[in-house]
């Protein structure tokens, strides 16, 4: 495989706040190759976003990236003067938002605002600007792109709105473009549409796309490889088709199963991921994800797990592994989702979590003790 | 279920020996903007519910969905059409007769951060319908409180906590327990849980349908995620500008549809599975969403519609809402075309 046009390594960012310090992101490592569509799930809080926006050097106080380097064309971007890195933004690596309206100037035609970007950047020679915004209109496929150019942003509608954001960050040529949400405002039908703008570019432009969502479906729809956070780490990464259907890591496994999916036998019961994710200022020692894991071993929490090699380009943070849960737990057949419902194990008691935050799983089902008769 | 909704005042098919604990009869809801214009948000609608079904409502934004659920609790005013709620017409009613229905009929909100006031505890925001209502006071209503936050699996020595003390799925329990307290028969969910995350909206929708069973609830369930409604709904109900265009059974939906905007709607939804992701073909509509000041003539969705044969009887006459094909009731002059001239990935 050709090299990345996009290294991270090791990034860390925290933000520092009364409450002490919230450990955001921990340990991010990740490549993107020329031309490929890499999404990044999560929930919120995952850190999901201020992954990109450390890329980009857009985190703001009380946030700082705390450690790591972010290597593009051979510099780290954590080291770059402010201005150089600000040639960067918007010029090789572009960035688009959940929310169109806010991200647009309200008093500004739409014309001049996708000209400012251009006009910043000097990449586009002058005299091609205008035709230029006309052309970007058109391939976002905004119709009547000339007297749209005139228009301002609230005559746009949501849909049309992100198309002319896309337009922005397409319009100095960037390699990079980092999509943040770019569909959760909008109704399904348009969400299609965008999606499948994005989708035409890449092949067209070769515009590597790194894509940040909390929805599933449209990761399978538009990446090729996927990058799962959760609590401010990876837990798995690897090919979209692999993590689908041979997810290795039980948070994976368990946010795929707890999906109302349209093509589903309906009177399934959704396997839900019981509790809460946990507290960035004070994680819990080892995995993050053993306090709500069915198939957590002693070993998790003690030790936080790197991501390992689980299948060829596939990689998973977990000393269990599904391949493992489903030999050894019964993964398949268990219908009971409560944390250690299928191994047993129940935390050290010195980690045994207070009766105030237990409230939300432990209320729910009676406690008899949890996971004997799974095991059976 | 065979014929759960009918349109026009004099349901055509409807099963003797069931009445509906709800019925909607050609309920219009216009709001004034303006002099001479009115936005149009719920059109004429009709529709029934039986006791202890769940009837899921989807359509995108605008779509009046929330207004229909709006109205159905009488939180604001029907501009003309009736809703009978058991024997009961609700639009005509007023002041305390109002107040006593609402008891039977409760809301549960999207938003469980703006739904909740934060300078209340979770204690009295519970006990605030049984306060409103006289039912129960001191250590009774204690009691009472404590039982419905163990029933919506909270820690019933919560009582005493604030709402900025829960996350999104925790304060979403809440405002569940508080519709549960005067033991309603009707819940009107609206968006419940579409501002939490993945994993958390499961366990709420869990907990829905688990109360539906241990207290005999009936939901209409309003959501734009139509996976989610699906999931949750024995009859769905599709809504385009302001009126209903199909009903269908959840089993068959994902199957079968027999209005065109349904297909599209289908058709669009990214399913979490790469191998179908690759193969789902788009139902592309053209343009976008008509103003509902201004909605189109004929059919609404003619203008969209990517079999509409306009000029023509689509732009002509509006389609009633009658009985398709498999227990569908769609809006559509041509519905028996939707699954052949419409195909869409691995439904067909």
């Amino acid at each position: 495989m050709s090299d990345p046009v996009l290294d991270v390594k090791h990034l860390s960012t925290s933000f520092f706040t009364d409450d002490g310090e919230v450990k955001a992101v921990r340990d991010v490592s990740l490549q993107l190759y020329p031309g490929e569509t890499l999404g990044i799930v999560g929930e919120s809080g995952c850190g999901k976003s201020v992954t990109a926006m450390s890329v980009l050097g857009l985190v703001q106080r009380p946030g700082r990236v705390v450690a790591g380097e972010i290597l593009f064309k051979g510099r780290d971007l954590l080291k770059v003067p402010s201005d150089e890195l600000r040639q960067v933004r918007g010029r090789d690596i572009a960035m688009i938002f959940q929310d169109p309206l806010s991200s647009m100037n309200p008093v500004l035609r739409v014309g001049f605002q996708i000209d400012e970007a251009m006009y910043a950047h000097d990449k586009i020679p002058k005299e091609q600007v205008h035709s230029r915004d006309v052309e970007l209109l058109k391939q976002v496929r905004v119709p009547d792109a000339v007297n749209r150019l005139r228009d301002y942003p609230h005559q746009f509608s949501g849909g049309m709105r992100q198309r002319a954001m896309i337009a922005m960050g397409l319009s100095n040529k960037p390699q990079i473009l980092i999509a943040d949400e770019p569909t959760t405002a909008l109704d399904v039908t348009v969400q299609a549409q965008i999606l499948e703008l994005l989708r035409d570019l890449n092949q067209q432009l070769g515009t590597s796309i790194i894509l940040i969502t909390h929805n599933l479906g449209v990761v399978a729809g538009l990446c090729t490889r996927v990058i799962v956070m959760y609590a401010g780490e990876i837990v798995e990464e690897g090919p979209v088709e692999q993590i689908f259907e041979h997810p290795q890591h039980p948070y994976t496994w368990s946010l795929l199963r707890s999906l109302p999916r349209i093509d589903a036998n309906r009177k399934d019961r959704l396997r839900s991921i019981e509790g809460l994710p946990p507290d960035l200022i004070d994680p819990p020692p080892g995995c993050e994800f053993s306090p709500r894991c069915p198939f957590r071993i002693e070993r998790c929490f003690s030790e936080d797990p790197d991501l390992a090699e689980v299948a060829p380009r596939q990689h998973a943070a977990c000393w269990v592994t599904m391949d493992r849960a489903y030999a050894e737990m019964n993964a398949g057949s268990i219908t009971d989702t409560r944390p250690g419902a299928a191994s047993g194990v129940r935390p050290p008691k010195d980690l045994e979590p207070s009766a105030a935050e237990t409230a939300e799983t432990a209320m729910q089902s009676e406690p008899e003790p949890v996971g004997a008769d799974e095991q059976a | 279920m065979t014929s759960a909704v009918a349109p026009g005042p004099a349901p055509a098919e409807a099963t003797p020996q069931r009445t509906p604990l709800l019925r909607l009869t050609d309920v219009v809801k216009h709001f004034r903007v303006g002099v001479n214009a009115s936005v149009k948000a719920v059109d004429g609608v009709s529709f029934d519910v039986f006791e202890g079904e769940t009837v899921g409502l989807v359509g995108e934004s605008g779509c009046g969905k929330s207004t229909l659920g709006r109205l159905i609790t009488q939180l604001i005013p029907v501009t003309s059409g009736t809703i009978v709620f058991g024997d009961t017409e609700l639009t005509t009613l007023g002041g305390e007769r109002l107040r006593q229905q609402r008891k039977h009929l409760q809301m549960i909100f999207q938003d469980p951060f703006a739904s909740l006031d934060p300078r209340m505890t979770v204690g009295d925001i519970i006990a605030e319908p049984l306060m409103n209502f006289g039912l129960m006071r001191g250590r009774e209503k204690d009691r009472r409180v404590q039982e419905l936050l163990r029933v919506v699996g909270l820690n019933p020595y919560f009582n005493n906590r604030y709402p900025h003390e829960f996350s999104g799925g925790q304060r979403q329990r809440i405002g569940i327990a508080r519709a549960l307290a005067l033991n309603p028969k009707l819940i009107v969910c609206d968006e419940p849980v579409s501002a939490l995350d993945v994993s958390i909206q499961a366990q709420i929708i869990n907990l829905l349908e688990d109360l539906q069973k241990e207290f005999g609830l009936t939901y209409i369930f309003i959501a734009h995620d139509l996976s989610v409604v699906r999931h949750i709904s024995d009859r769905v109900m599709v809504m385009y500008l302001g009126k209903i265009v199909e009903v269908a059974p959840s089993e068959d939906l994902y199957r079968s549809q027999a209005h065109p905007y349904t297909r599209a709607l289908l058709s669009a939804i990214p399913v979490p599975d790469p191998r179908i992701e690759s193969k789902r073909r788009l139902v592309e509509l053209s343009g976008e969403i008509p103003s509902p000041i201004n909605p189109p003539s004929g059919c609404h969705f003619h203008t969209r519609c990517p079999i509409a044969r306009a000029p023509g009887v689509c732009a002509d006459e509006e389609p009633p809402l009658e009985r398709k094909r498999d227990g569908h009731l769609a809006a559509c002059h041509f519905a028996e075309d939707v699954i052949t001239a419409l195909t869409f990935g691995p439904a067909t």
